[in-house]
């Protein structure tokens, strides 16, 4: 029984392994037109150099988007123009964060830290359906881009490097 | 190519056969600007490269960028053998084919070969399979079989036109006396090669394609032949033919200069296609050929109307042996120079003589020319002399030789034809080194890829990349990844890089073991837009 048991936990193991390898968001689901707190994983580096830079592609539908300082890290915004625009508390919305830089810091491979960011989901995001935050992780002259997205009934597991992604749900 | 001039200065004796050469040379200018249209490429197959599926499908379906026309659909079952797909509509760019029959399971091949616009065959195939994927069949290379010995009987009657009838018309203006005798022989191998010279040229065209013989008059296939260099060949025969029959039949005045002008045309025809006119180097290799050639259809040609001079005329025939028997040692000095030199330019290796069929192709011609030289060797130089005394027991074994000595020609004809499917080791060392390439269009993307050579072993791969719609992309880094899923060999991943001149390069690849692989390449377009395009890709053996 014993033996099953360490068997089991090892498989466990060795599974949640697996999806720690990839920088992900902690919490995997958000309603639409709500508020949503993006906490991005990063358990390690670039082959086993460290992390320097992390950089998040805001994708079209996440508005107002609020990004939290990291001491030692330079935080930066890249702002742009929305596809359309969005009625967000009375105001409308048609230019905002494209992509969030953190920078200049220093993450060993050994450690494993997050990066956080706040944003709105505009009402019209189609639920049911997952929604992709493309990173590129940057370590010295290494860069590791967790940028792929799987296409409409591929599997998940099947693409090497996945965006951190959520599931939309739809509003309560 | 000179054929244009030959043509035109020729006109005023040939009539019809001149309107024809205009006409087919205006066809092929018409052809030409053809070659500037991009060839179809397949956009989408169902079942899709690679699926499984649960049962048997009713029909297959191909979409191209572009209206196709198939050649040949073939199904390759699991083991191996092949079925035809003859039963298949066009429906704008989709192909669709029905399938005769309920798959059994394991993994299916369906090979395709279609011919897109400008003429431009394409082929390629898509594996799927039925229940569970089993080892890929493999679909050994289908020779037509018909169409080689279509080929190879309208070369040969070519070859009769060209060097039994053009030498023979040449033989009977200048060395005959009394042109009577032989002429109806002359008359009647012109005529066989004025059949197989249009014959082998449309064969061509359907060998170039890789469609069977049914689609002989199929405009797409004349279109293609139309292409090759073939063409010449056949376009200066007919004007051989033509002025050989002018000197047989036409005013008396013309008939050595119209013989003489066909005799030429004959070593031009051989001269302008063909393994050895193109060899390197081609100042060497189209005079040698050309000499080659003229020098066999005097020699050729002569046999058949001196033989039958001295059998039926033997008095008369004295001064056609004399002039024949003088002027011949310098030809087949000639014949036998330029076809040594030729065929050690072809063989490279004196091994290849043995181990390639080109080689044992040539041992058997060698074979069959000692045995015609020393026949005529011995009538040469025991028998002229009496016979040209007039010893009628000489006559009669001169002319038994002579027959035999035409026996062995049209031998040596049958096996020169035969060259016509055996690339000659000069070409398989060349052909070993051509790189495979395929072309991947998805709608983000697509890419060229090639990789020389195209066989395992060490390679370099050489990428294009354009956006879906043949604009720039100028990608920020490109990866190729090579995988064989079915060999156990991990994914061979290699960043590319630029070397400035529009093309990204994998250098110093090794690939392991041929086959079938799947090539991809990661094409990151923006810092956060990665867009993978694959397709299969097959690599020779070495």
């Amino acid at each position: 029984m014993m033996k099953y048991l360490l068997a089991a936990g090892m498989l466990c193991a060795l599974g949640t392994n697996a999806a720690l390898a990839h920088i992900t968001l902690e919490t995997q689901e958000a309603t639409v037109g709500s508020t949503y707190k993006a906490v991005l994983r990063v358990p390690h580096g670039c082959e086993g150099k460290a992390t320097t830079a992390v950089r998040v592609q805001i994708p079209e539908g996440v508005i107002a988007v609020k990004p939290m300082p990291k001491p030692g890290w330079t935080l930066q915004t890249k702002k742009g123009k929305y596809e359309k625009s969005y009625q967000l508390y009375g105001e409308t919305l048609t230019t905002g964060v494209k992509e969030v830089d953190w920078s200049g810091g220093n993450l060993p491979d050994e450690f494993y830290d997050e990066f956080v960011f706040r944003a709105s989901l505009a009402a019209d995001l189609p639920a049911g359906q997952m929604l992709y935050f493309p990173v590129v992780q940057e370590c010295g002259d290494a860069t590791d881009r967790w940028i792929e997205i799987p296409a409409a009934g591929q599997d998940e597991d099947a693409v090497e490097t996945p965006a951190p992604g959520i599931k939309l749900l739809p509003k309560k | 190519m000179n054929a244009a001039q030959s043509s035109s200065t020729i006109r005023p004796h040939t009539g019809p056969l001149a309107w024809l050469a205009a006409v087919l040379v205006a066809m092929a200018v018409l052809a030409m600007p053809g070659r500037a249209f991009a060839h179809a490429a397949l956009v989408a197959t169902d079942p899709a490269d690679g699926t499984v599926l649960t049962q048997s499908p009713a029909q297959f379906s191909l979409t191209f960028s572009e209206p196709v026309s198939p050649l040949v659909l073939t199904l390759v079952r699991p083991d191996g053998s092949q079925l035809a797909l003859t039963s298949f509509r066009l429906k704008d760019q989709t192909v669709e084919i029905d399938n005769p029959e309920t798959l059994k399971s394991g993994t299916h091949v369906l090979s395709w070969r279609v011919v897109s616009v400008d003429g431009h065959p394409v082929a390629g195939s898509a594996l799927f399979s039925i229940g569970a994927p089993s080892a890929a069949p493999v679909a050994g290379e289908a020779v037509d079989w018909t169409l080689r010995a279509a080929i190879w009987a309208a070369r040969l009657l070519l070859y009769a036109g060209l060097f039994l009838g053009v030498g023979g018309a040449f033989a009977l203006a200048w060395l005959a006396e009394d042109r009577r005798c032989g002429q109806r022989f002359v008359a009647a191998a012109l005529l066989l090669g004025l059949v197989g010279a249009p014959l082998s040229l449309g064969l061509q065209g359907l060998d170039g394609l890789g469609a069977p013989l049914a689609r002989f008059a199929a405009p797409t296939v004349w279109k293609t032949a139309l292409e090759t260099s073939y063409v010449w060949t056949v376009l200066i025969g007919l004007i051989a033919l033509g002025l050989a029959l002018l000197s047989l039949a036409g005013p008396s005045g013309l008939r050595k200069l119209s013989a003489s002008a066909a005799l030429l045309g004959v070593g031009g025809a051989l001269a302008a296609s063909g393994h050895a006119s193109a060899a390197e180097p081609q100042w060497l290799t189209r005079p040698l050929v050309f000499l080659h050639g003229a020098a066999i259809a005097f020699w050729a040609g002569s046999l058949a109307p001196l033989g039958l001079a001295l059998r039926r005329e033997p008095a008369e025939a004295k001064v056609f042996l004399r002039r024949f028997s003088r002027a011949i040692l310098p030809v087949v000095i000639a014949l036998a120079a330029s076809g040594t030199v030729l065929a050690i330019i072809q063989v490279e290796q004196p091994a290849a003589l043995i181990n390639t069929s080109y080689g044992r192709l040539l041992l058997l011609k060698l074979a069959l020319l000692l045995f015609l030289f020393t026949l005529a060797a011995v009538n040469r130089w025991t028998l002229t002399a009496p016979a040209e005394a007039g010893d009628t027991e000489v006559q009669r074994r001169l002319v038994r030789s002579i027959g035999i000595e035409v026996a062995i020609v049209l031998a040596i004809f049958g096996v020169a034809a035969g060259w016509r499917f055996t690339p000659p080791p000069r070409a398989l060392a060349i052909a070993a080194a051509r790189p495979v390439s395929i072309h991947i269009h998805t709608l983000k993307a697509m890419a060229d890829l090639s990789i020389t050579p195209g066989h395992a072993g060490e390679v370099a791969a050489s990428m294009v990349i354009m956006t879906g719609d043949f604009g720039p992309l100028d990608a920020k880094e490109v990866t190729l990844v090579l995988s064989k899923p079915d060999s156990g060999i991990e994914p061979i991943k290699r960043p590319a890089t630029k070397p400035g001149d529009g093309t990204w390069r994998v250098d110093n690849l090794l690939i392991p073991i041929p086959g079938r692989w799947n090539a991809r390449l990661d094409i990151l377009v923006s810092d956060f837009d990665l867009v993978k395009v694959e397709a299969p890709i097959e690599i020779r053996g070495e």
